[in-house]
């Protein structure tokens, strides 16, 4: 296996062991709520805090699943430009579009941090059961920067093809 | 610069972003970032970035949408709507064109428990386009009817569109469900009467089915239980006043893995990778839902939205003569962008106009919806036809043009009567609410 084989089969792990995560936290938010619901109705017995849990959990769901939607390179791309261009100005864009998404995460997530730490500080909870939100923070910082490595590698990927191939030459 | 023109500059900026094939999301956040650091410095625009994410944390009405797409994705997974196509095939038996009918009539059923028109298509080729070419139909019909009747998933609640828009121009989520009830039963009609003039202006496209005895057709409605059961659970919960939308979701998607699972159709593994699937989904959208926040909070600094409605109202035009050159720049802009970014972009500067003239924003949710099926259809560049592609090699592209100019009367029609009968939209909500 080469290196570049060996990255992506990395990236590829940590991305597919984070997406089963957020697919947890999936169905925990339909269990909970199909919980509550059905207590509340039979026996007047809703789950205190249910509110508070489906929160917890659509941010873990949503965050969790950004690394393997950047590896996939699911990320929605109007690709019209596609039908007008050139290869060659078409991999420029890609590649620049790589960059661009590359730089966005790397801005979210360093100014991600200073609000996380101040949830930290100043014991910052759910309303309903005193969840810390530093754990929603970390779920979020989590998504983001497990995303970083994913962009990087589409990026050196799409720079690649502009490098001549020594073993070519 | 007034922060107006900064405004401007900033959508075609951002416009000119998402044609150069950055990644929707990525445009919308940098030139929001960007354009409020123009208007009030980096230190704020950084930190008001810093605490979007927090959004998806404080946004219970935000957990429906990840729920509604896991409950579309396992119908489409557990084989219901290859269940739907052949009972509706069976009950419409004995008439020309019936395969395309119920075509038409299953992605309308499966469009009661699935909000996607993209996994609509997806299914409906693989389910539909066979059957139609084994029995002789000619291509043109066969594709625009699963092109079009694609579209209906996304007007017929519950429908993730209407709830980004119900999320984006602070709407009620049931009350556009309910308005989406009637237009979107109405578009499968004037779908299956585009199915019906094709086949008599040229026979030869559409073979006459043989015709099915009573008792079966009766039989064949009866097997549509399983979605009556889960729409009737979910959807009508939430009239009943049983269920919030996120509950009725959550019910829904349960009711419909417990259906699966009885019937032998969705194995735990199947289970699994729909649930992935779905979160995988849910991320992309919420990321490009994350970078319209951004760019929202920057449009409403630059004050383009009211100023406009402003400017407009000012004209004293018709307000109808205004929704029609509305109607018109949606068409234009669906030719380029994709359905999600348009709600994002669009609804922040039109919502506004479309009160200050007047309109009730539920009934343009609707027509902002029907113009989004436009733009999923019509060639060159409707996503639909790019999945249809995509599922179907070997169809060609010429002929699904054509197939889904064909089924664009029916959006033009749905459109003319909302403009003429807003109560087409109004009316359901009003009786429920």
């Amino acid at each position: 296996m080469n290196g570049n084989a060996t990255v992506r089969a990395l990236l590829s792990l940590s991305a597919r062991l984070a997406g089963y995560g957020s697919a947890l936290f999936l169905a925990a938010m339909m269990l909970i709520t199909v919980a509550d619901v059905t207590l509340r109705a039979l026996f007047n017995l809703p789950i205190t805090g249910a509110y508070d849990l489906v929160q917890l959990f659509l941010v873990g769901n949503v965050f969790l699943s950004i690394p393997d939607v950047f590896l996939r390179n699911e990320n929605i791309v109007i690709d019209f430009v596609d039908h007008i261009f050139g290869r060659g100005a078409v991999a420029v864009l890609k590649a620049l579009a790589n960059l661009a998404a590359l730089a966005f995460l790397a801005v979210l997530s360093w100014r991600m941090v200073p609000p996380a730490l101040d949830a930290m500080r100043f014991g910052e909870v759910s309303p309903d059961l005193a969840i810390p939100m530093a754990v929603h923070w970390a779920l979020m910082i989590a998504g983001i920067v497990l995303a970083l490595p994913p962009a990087a590698f589409l990026l050196v990927e799409s720079v690649r093809i502009f490098v001549p191939n020594r073993e070519a030459r | 610069m007034s922060p107006q023109m900064v405004g401007i500059v900033g959508f075609a900026v951002m416009v000119a972003l998402i044609f150069l094939r950055i990644p929707v999301a990525i445009a919308l956040g940098l030139v929001g970032t960007i354009g409020y650091a123009v208007l009030n410095g980096w230190t704020q625009s950084l930190l008001v970035l810093s605490r979007v994410p927090l959004t998806f944390a404080s946004a219970y009405d935000l957990s429906v949408v990840p729920l509604f797409v896991l409950m579309g994705v396992i119908a489409a997974h557990s084989g219901m709507a290859k269940e739907l196509f052949q009972s509706i095939n069976v009950m419409f038996s004995g008439r020309r064109g019936t395969l395309a009918t119920a075509t038409v009539g299953a992605c309308a059923a499966l469009g009661a428990i699935s909000g996607s028109s993209v996994a609509m298509v997806a299914t409906m080729s693989h389910v539909a386009v066979p059957e139609m070419r084994r029995a002789g139909y000619d291509e043109r019909l066969a594709l625009g009817a699963v092109v079009a009747g694609g579209t209906l998933g996304i007007l017929i609640p519950p429908s993730v569109m209407l709830i980004f828009y119900g999320l984006t121009a602070v709407q009620s989520i049931p009350k556009l469900f309910a308005a989406g009830f009637v237009p979107g039963l109405l578009l499968a009609a004037l779908q299956i009467g585009v199915v019906k003039v094709a086949t008599w202006l040229a026979p030869h496209w559409a073979p006459v089915s043989p015709r099915a005895p009573w008792r079966e057709r009766l039989k064949a409605a009866a097997g549509m239980w399983k979605l009556l059961f889960i729409f009737l659970l979910s959807i009508g919960g939430i009239y009943a006043g049983w269920f919030s939308p996120t509950e009725a979701a959550a019910v829904g998607t349960f009711a419909t893995i417990v259906v699966a699972a009885l019937s032998g159709q969705m194995s735990l593994m199947q289970l699994v990778a729909s649930i992935v699937e779905s979160s995988r989904t849910t991320a992309m959208l919420f990321f490009i839902l994350l970078g319209a926040i951004m760019f929202s909070y920057f449009i409403v600094q630059t004050q383009i939205a009211t100023n406009l409605a402003t400017w407009v109202v000012s004209l004293h035009l018709p307000p109808t003569a205004v929704m029609i050159v509305v109607v018109f720049f949606y068409i234009v802009l669906g030719s380029f962008l994709e359905s999600l970014t348009m709600v994002l972009i669009t609804v922040p500067v039109f919502a506004p106009l479309a009160q200050g003239l007047g309109y009730d924003l539920i009934w343009f949710g609707v027509l902002l919806v029907v113009l989004i099926e436009v733009g999923l259809i019509h060639p060159p560049m409707g996503m639909n036809l790019f999945v249809l592609q995509s599922q179907l090699p070997d169809a060609r592209l010429g002929r699904m043009y054509v197939g889904s100019a064909m089924f664009l009367a029916a959006n033009a029609v749905l459109i003319a009567l909302l403009l003429a009968f807003p109560d087409l939209a109004l009316w359901l909500p009003r009786i429920l609410y």
